[in-house]
């Protein structure tokens, strides 16, 4: 509701220009914005995914269950479940309602991404190392893992004239990245030889396969509309293009040609991207870089650099993109931290007095012709309440469908009290009012000890119901602030 | 500095010896000039009440004192014209000209004034924190007392329910603000430590993740719940801030000070976005947004409410509300509704006094609806139910008391006996689990 107050002047910017803050919770190697925009997951260096709440920019939620790194993050379509996939192999569907696990998911190698079926939190497909993609449905207690195909659709003849040792090389191509389409009906895939196929999630075979590079295609990312793809390659390319409407029933496969739209690369540099994200309309590229500080953003109406966003000392891995703001978010690789870019707003001094005018140049005050004139008060105010007649409706709430507004089915995450699962810098405690010290060695990490069948990795909750009353888990005291 | 910081305009901290003799209050009577004043708003008396009901027992005539005062011509003139309209449009029911709640339930127990009363935002407690350093917790349907909240070290002024219902945050004269657990009645470990003087006024964000306090010592912090730490502290006001409120989408915060203005924050970077200024300049001692969020109902001591538009232009006061007392305290109220389902569901505003009334208001037309009448002293915090026709009061007489409307009110005037359904709860010390 505030949009009618800000300056359009500000509105109307949609580009991120300087850091604007950072948020810190051990050390950030993956991150991913909810659809609402009000939270970012980040998975730790150390497996615990992290939720930060980007009003407050602190800690809403920990989730405890990866005992490696934390490789992907993929948020469901109604910001509730969160997939998180770990270089300790597996995929956790983490509920945020509690922060438990909604399931747990293992697999015989490392997990390159796994993402959330936008219509069905219950499905996920899974880019793994040295394999062909799963499209797993988790919806029974015993996941069943679908195998997907890599290798790329071939046409009638190339398949006659297909020599063996294609057909070798063609069994041996692997995913090294799978994202949903939209609707969820489609699979886009990206393999180590460079093809991208687009895989149906009904049938799970390709239906269309093009090859745009001989390089590893390392990351492709959708518009929310599903219309562009951006395509990250170990080539130092990163290539955007136009996708057909792939659910509609009239569009023929066979006769489908992709184009690459624009090929974003740095000619003197020779940079590598690390990274690359849309804008939320798709307007926007960005893209990080490897050993080196920035990140591009080009845009993709000329395909012109339009801006480098800087002011970091460490090089920056995964970027992401606000889902509806002016705002990116990245890791730095060497600290950890999440760095944020936005737009300063400043102050309008209009804003201070009703009677301040913000004016470009001076003006000379004319006097109104009864500036001065004496009424009698009473006669004012009498006036002035009887033209006070108009109908004012303070009820009716006007149908703004902004994604930051819940409506009044959609899930809320509790908020969290805990000052244990609250803490933004890992390595310091609160202790007492302003007063902090020091995290000695160990604590805080007594749930790497548990069992695996403790189902919920939220201690905070637990925490929370049993009062304050001094609470023994484990056999450990838990310290707490204050 | 100014010698009225001694005597505050604490809601609560003047009944110590009793509260029917009230210390000077920190405007210092001159500033406001009330006895020459007090004239220009002589035309606010409009009470523009009309009751068609017959039976006229001793009690009713109590309840409804307010019938026997003189109507002036203003007041009835609206009251006419709507009448006169109704007939031309037959199928719409004609807009109700009066309400009529009634006390249901009074609760006794806080031994000193109660300075604020709020519904939880699912309905089922009502809460209330006074003087004597408590909160107590009430069933709101059947009065009965669920916890008293004891640990802070003065007087609590400000009360707000986290959107969940299961927190409650407290802001008290000992500068702190505790978060309670509601199921429990425990506080939370951790005080909200930062400000410098009494905490004033409370508003959680709509998502329960932020908390706005305004404070005496002229600030105004927003909380990370969570963490509690100050996440933004605003440069608000020159005078101590006396209320703040969240808008329904959290985006703006909303404050307003002794100074006499009322500024409009965005939340997101923190900045001053609109100023609304009364030209009187008269303190501002609580504000609130409108349920859709477009306007912002200010109590100001002149004895006036006012609605500001704080979107069109520079921010316009388009509703003066008069016909209650507001010279010395810090008041606060609510926005209520009446009529029937949305099409003919019309917007009043409730609002204590310290004639010991609770004045209701229609929006549009700015007609007092009912004067409620019970209270003995002033009545300083008055809140609405989030769906039912129940309000709350509390004042300087130490009772909450709740006031019911039948659904049908219009239609048949309800028998004696029903109306004077009052149970007395009396709370004793320990009694709470």
């Amino acid at each position: 509701m505030n949009l009618s107050l800000v300056d359009p002047f500000v509105l109307a910017q949609d580009c991120p220009e300087v850091i604007t803050g950072r948020l810190r919770s051990g050390h950030s190697t993956s991150i991913r914005f909810s659809h609402r925009g009000d939270l970012l997951a980040s998975g730790r260096h150390d497996g615990v995914a992290v939720i930060f709440d980007i009003e407050t920019n602190g800690v809403a939620r920990k989730l405890r269950g990866h005992t490696r790194q934390v490789q992907s993050l993929s948020w469901s379509t109604n910001d509730r479940y969160l997939l998180s996939a770990g270089q300790d192999w597996k995929c956790v569907l983490w509920d945020l309602k509690d922060g438990s696990r909604v399931r747990t998911v293992r697999f015989e190698t490392a997990i390159f991404i796994a993402e959330l079926h936008p219509k069905n939190n219950m499905v996920f497909v899974a880019a793994l190392f040295e394999d062909q993609p799963v499209l797993v449905d988790m919806s029974a207690d015993v996941p069943i893992k679908h195998t997907l195909p890599s290798a790329p659709r071939r046409s009638q003849i190339e398949r006659e004239n297909a020599s063996e040792k294609q057909a070798a090389q063609d069994a041996k191509q692997t995913s090294t990245v799978t994202v949903f389409t939209p609707s969820g009906d489609h699979i886009i895939a990206g393999t180590n030889k460079g093809w991208l196929n687009i895989i149906s999630t009904a049938t799970r075979q390709v239906q269309y396969s093009t090859r745009f590079t001989n390089n590893i295609i390392v990351f492709v990312r959708l518009t929310p509309s599903g219309r562009d793809v951006v395509i990250n390659s170990s080539d130092r390319i990163v290539r955007t293009l136009h996708l057909p409407d792939l659910s509609d029933p009239k569009l023929d496969f066979d006769t489908l040609q992709l184009e690459v739209e624009h090929k974003f690369q740095d000619l003197v540099n020779r940079l590598s991207w690390n990274h690359v994200s849309f804008s939320p309309s798709g307007e926007y590229v960005t893209a990080s870089t490897w050993m080196n500080h920035h990140i591009y953003v080009w845009e993709r109406g000329q395909g012109s650099l339009v801006k480098i966003l800087e002011g970091t000392k460490e090089e920056l891995s995964v970027v992401e993109w606000h889902p509806f703001r002016p705002f990116v978010a990245a890791i730095g690789v060497d600290s950890g931290r999440v760095w944020l870019w936005s737009i300063l707003q400043p102050q309008r001094w209009s804003a201070l007095a009703p009677d301040f005018v913000e004016v470009e140049e001076n003006v000379e005050y004319i006097e109104r012709e009864d500036e001065f004139d004496i009424q009698p008060l009473e006669e004012i105010h009498k006036r002035r309440l009887d033209q006070e007649d108009e109908e004012v409706d303070v009820l009716t709430v006007e149908p703004v469908k902004s994604a930051t507004e819940y409506e009044a089915g959609d899930f809320r995450m509790p908020v969290l009290l805990d000052i244990e699962a609250s803490d933004s810098e890992d390595e310091v405690v609160a202790i007492g009012a302003g007063q902090f010290r020091r995290k000695s060695p160990g604590t805080g990490r007594e749930w790497m000890n548990d069992d695996e069948l403790v189902a919920s990795g939220d201690e905070a909750r637990k925490a929370l119901t049993n009062g304050t009353t001094a609470t023994t888990q484990n056999g450990t005291k838990r310290r707490r602030g204050g | 500095m100014d010698g009225h910081r001694d005597s505050p305009p604490k809601r609560q901290r003047d009944d110590e010896d009793g509260y029917d003799e009230y210390p000077p209050r920190k405007r210092s009577s001159a500033s406001l000039s009330p006895s020459s004043a007090s004239p220009r708003y002589r035309i606010a008396e409009r009470p523009a009440q009309r009751y068609s009901r017959a039976d006229d027992s001793d009690d009713e005539r109590k309840y409804y004192r307010s019938r026997s005062r003189p109507r002036s011509g203003s007041g009835s003139r609206s009251v006419i014209r709507r009448r006169s309209q109704s007939p031309s449009c037959t199928p719409t029911p004609p807009k109700p000209t009066t309400l009529d709640y009634k006390p249901t339930l009074i609760l006794h127990g806080h031994k000193k004034g109660v300075a604020s009363v709020k519904f939880s935002p699912d309905g089922r407690y009502i809460a209330s924190c006074s003087a004597d350093c408590t909160i107590k917790i009430w069933d709101a349907q059947t009065g009965k007392l669920e916890h008293t909240l004891e640990g802070h070290l003065a007087g609590v002024s400000a009360i707000a329910w986290s959107p969940d219902s299961k927190i409650l945050a407290s802001g008290s004269d000992d500068k702190t603000i505790r978060l309670w657990n509601i199921s429990t009645g425990q506080p939370h470990p951790t005080p909200f430590l930062g400000h410098h003087n009494y905490v004033y006024s409370l508003a959680f964000s709509p998502k329960g993740n932020m908390l706005v306090s305004g404070s005496y010592d002229e600030a105004l912090f927003v909380w990370d719940v969570r963490a509690a730490r100050v996440m933004r502290s605003l440069p608000a006001h020159s005078d101590p801030v006396g209320g703040v409120d969240f808008v329904r989408d959290g985006t703006l915060i909303v404050s307003c000070a002794n100074d006499g203005l009322i500024r409009v924050w965005d939340t997101a970077t923190g900045q001053c976005l609109r100023t609304l200024v009364h030209e009187d300049n008269a303190p501002v001692t609580s504000v609130r947004f409108s349920p859709n969020g477009k306007y912002v109902l200010a109590w100001t001591l002149d004895s006036c409410l006012r609605l500001w538009n704080y979107i069109d232009g520079k921010g316009k006061c388009v509703k003066t509300y008069q016909g209650h007392e507001n010279k010395k305290f810090s008041l606060s109220g609510a926005f209520g509704t009446y009529g029937g389902p949305p099409p003919y569901q019309y917007a009043f505003i409730a609002s204590g006094s310290e004639d010991g009334d609770i004045v209701l208001w229609d929006v549009s037309s700015k007609n007092i609806l009912q004067k409620l009448i019970g209270h003995t002293a002033p009545v300083l915090s008055v809140d609405t139910h989030p769906t039912e026709q129940l309000i709350v009061s509390g004042g300087l007489d130490r009772t909450v008391r709740i006031w019911r409307c039948k659904e049908d009110f219009a239609i048949q005037p309800q028998p004696q006996d029903d109306i004077l359904r009052q149970l007395q709860v009396l709370a004793a010390d320990g009694a709470d689990a």
